[in-house]
């Protein structure tokens, strides 16, 4: 048995395991449950599986390790509606939509904004909110810049979160500036902070609140939304029912105000900055929950200038 | 004899060696403080490892701690499964018929030659989206009765995320089983040739040959490579974080986010890796030398 009659066979078999299992996979992963409802399988299973991601403050991090923030709020009243109890799936930001489509979780309650692209592989409900966009600018670098006609220039750069919608607003807006794509909103704007970039692009309250501690460094060009986003629940698509249900849901407590109420705690107050504030007396830390204008939020901000 | 021995003052050269040393680490420190814009504030990073409970009156794990716990338990169970991947694949690349060759040879190629963070993009959503549901991993879960479920906590972690550990796991195992594979294979055909023919004249069947001649002598050659590995599957565990098992590396991301203290964190979190992976270094350097001593 000759050497090369051997690799020759050995290449043929390795490629017909991959066509296999590629094929397996395109085959089936991804397929909806579409004999039930995603809500049938919820009400089954007597729990509400969320798959979100860390974004202050939709969702995030507080002194306990648990999560809190207006997404988390509205999982939490959603599934208290539905009468089961809610488990949220911590996913990174990159592979959400493909691990909804594989089955990870039920439903996206993620600061998802509507777009077309998007809808081409996921249904969107109607919104339960709509955020803004804010830019923070570097004061050294961005001095004497008018807002917006100076931006748009070669010379200048963006930065903001990878695969949020901040990207395709700086590409519209913008589109001779260039633009640094980063995995995290905190290093996006540390690129600016570093004078590496001129502006950070990200969801309202993110740029206030960042202008507002590196108050030597950051300023904000403009106060007004660059786009209005629409944030909706994904589902899997082929789901009717359950659409029906999320859309109606959002329907009702629009209605009744409370999801305003909510989006105002979290977007337009700092009254939850004490949650999340990094605690700094490890000895007694119940008796320490005044926030710190040096970490995280600045408590000083009124709802006035987070507006 | 004398210049063998090890040297144990240092001279004048060592010292400057040395001087310059801290200069350049003094240096860069430098630079990175007049470059990098950024309030430093340890003071919270404790008690994102270990709070206070006002409820139960005690400390309990936060999320770094907890996170620590969980790359544990992916590196322990990864370790294993990789040693009994690597232990079966490994003979079967040895064997003197084809088709064992050929099978272990494409599992080996493929890990090898496709980068892991890729590998784990695809095998992960084959995962979770077919090999759990098929062995119903999370009804099993939810039915199992509270003795079973305490166990579980033991060996998997919190129960809501044993399938997220779990297909961790997975994909850990067969990525570093790919190169124990190859680490075993050298293993046994480093045993000389002559020794196998040596036992095949005095009538040992393949398996005796294995178990009296090649196995004593493969095991203790691999054994430095081996603990090579899995030290590098420590490290390489942090990319399941990209898969979203939540272990050190993705809660850190999480604590990170939460609190835009990135920089105390990460630092905090090498620390945490290099202090598992630096004992691990130790312990395997001891077994090493017990092992030696007992050769001899």
């Amino acid at each position: 048995m000759g050497s090369t009659n051997e690799g020759v066979r050995l290449e043929t078999a390795a490629m017909l395991c991959l066509m296999l299992a590629a094929g397996s996979c395109g085959e089936r992963a991804g397929q909806p449950t579409s004999s039930a409802s995603v809500v049938e399988t919820i009400k089954k299973r007597g729990a509400l599986k969320v798959g979100m991601s860390t974004f202050v403050p939709w969702a995030m991090r507080n002194k306990e390790g648990e999560l809190v923030g207006f997404e988390i709020d509205v999982a939490r009243r959603l599934a208290t509606d539905m009468g089961v109890a809610v488990e949220f799936v911590p996913t990174a930001w990159d592979g959400i939509i493909p691990a909804l489509l594989a089955g990870k979780f039920d439903v996206i309650i993620g600061g998802l904004s509507i777009t077309a692209q998007r809808n081409l592989t996921v249904n969107f409900t109607v919104p339960y909110a709509h955020s803004g966009m804010g830019v923070a600018a570097n004061r050294e670098l961005s001095a004497g810049m008018a807002w917006p006609e100076d931006y748009n220039r070669s010379a200048v750069t963006f930065t903001c979160r990878r695969g949020a919608t901040s990207c395709t607003a700086v590409e519209e807006l913008f589109p001779r500036a260039a633009l640094r794509r980063f995995d995290d909103d905190p290093q996006a704007a540390q690129e600016v902070l570093n004078g590496n970039a001129h502006a950070f692009v990200s969801s309202y309250p993110n740029p206030t609140l960042l202008a507002h501690r590196y108050g030597d460094k950051l300023f904000l060009p403009t106060t007004e939304s660059l786009t209005r986003g629409n944030e909706a629940f994904g589902l899997r698509k082929g789901d009717p029912d359950a659409l029906n249900f999320f859309s109606n849901w959002i329907l009702v407590n629009t209605s009744s105000g409370w999801l305003e109420d909510r989006h105002t705690y979290w977007f337009k107050t700092a009254d939850w900055a004490g949650q999340i504030d990094l605690n700094d007396s490890s000895e007694q830390p119940a008796a320490n929950v005044e926030p710190r204008g040096s970490n995280g939020i600045a408590p000083q901000a009124t709802p006035a200038e987070l507006d | 004899m004398a210049s063998r021995r090890k040297q144990l003052q240092l001279n004048w050269i060592d010292f400057a060696v040395f001087a310059v040393f801290i200069a350049a680490l003094a240096y860069t420190a430098y630079r990175v403080d007049s470059v990098l814009k950024y309030e430093w504030d340890w003071s919270g990073i404790w008690n994102y490892m270990y709070r206070w409970d006002e409820e139960q009156q005690r400390w309990v794990k936060n999320l770094l701690v907890q996170g620590l716990y969980t790359t544990l338990r992916l590196a322990l169970w990864g370790i294993g499964l990789a040693a009994v991947i690597g232990a079966v694949f490994g003979t079967m690349r040895t064997s003197r018929r084809l088709l064992p060759r050929m099978l272990s040879r494409t599992y080996v190629e493929l890990v090898r030659n496709i980068p892991p963070l890729v590998l784990i993009f695809i095998f992960y959503f084959f995962i979770s989206s077919q090999i759990l549901p098929l062995f119903g991993v999370e009804e099993f879960i939810r039915h199992a009765g509270p003795g079973t479920l305490a166990w579980l906590q033991v060996l998997l972690g919190p129960p809501n995320l044993i399938p997220n550990v779990v297909s961790g796991i997975l994909c850990l195992a067969m990525l570093e089983g790919a190169y124990v594979t190859e680490i075993v294979r050298a293993g046994i055909q480093s045993v000389p040739k002559t020794q196998v023919e040596a036992g095949v004249s005095v009538g040992l069947s393949r398996r005796q040959l294995m178990h009296h001649v090649i196995l004593p002598q493969a095991v203790q050659r691999v054994v430095p490579p081996l603990a090579g590995q899995f030290i590098t599957l420590v490290k390489d565990s942090s990319i399941v974080s990209l898969i979203s098992v939540q272990e050190l590396s993705y809660l850190a991301m999480e604590t990170a986010v939460s609190t835009s203290r990135v920089f105390e964190v990460w630092i905090t979190v090498a620390a945490l890796y290099f202090g598992v992976c630096f004992s691990c270094a130790l312990l395997f350097t001891r077994l090493e030398k017990r092992m030696a001593v007992r050769r001899q």
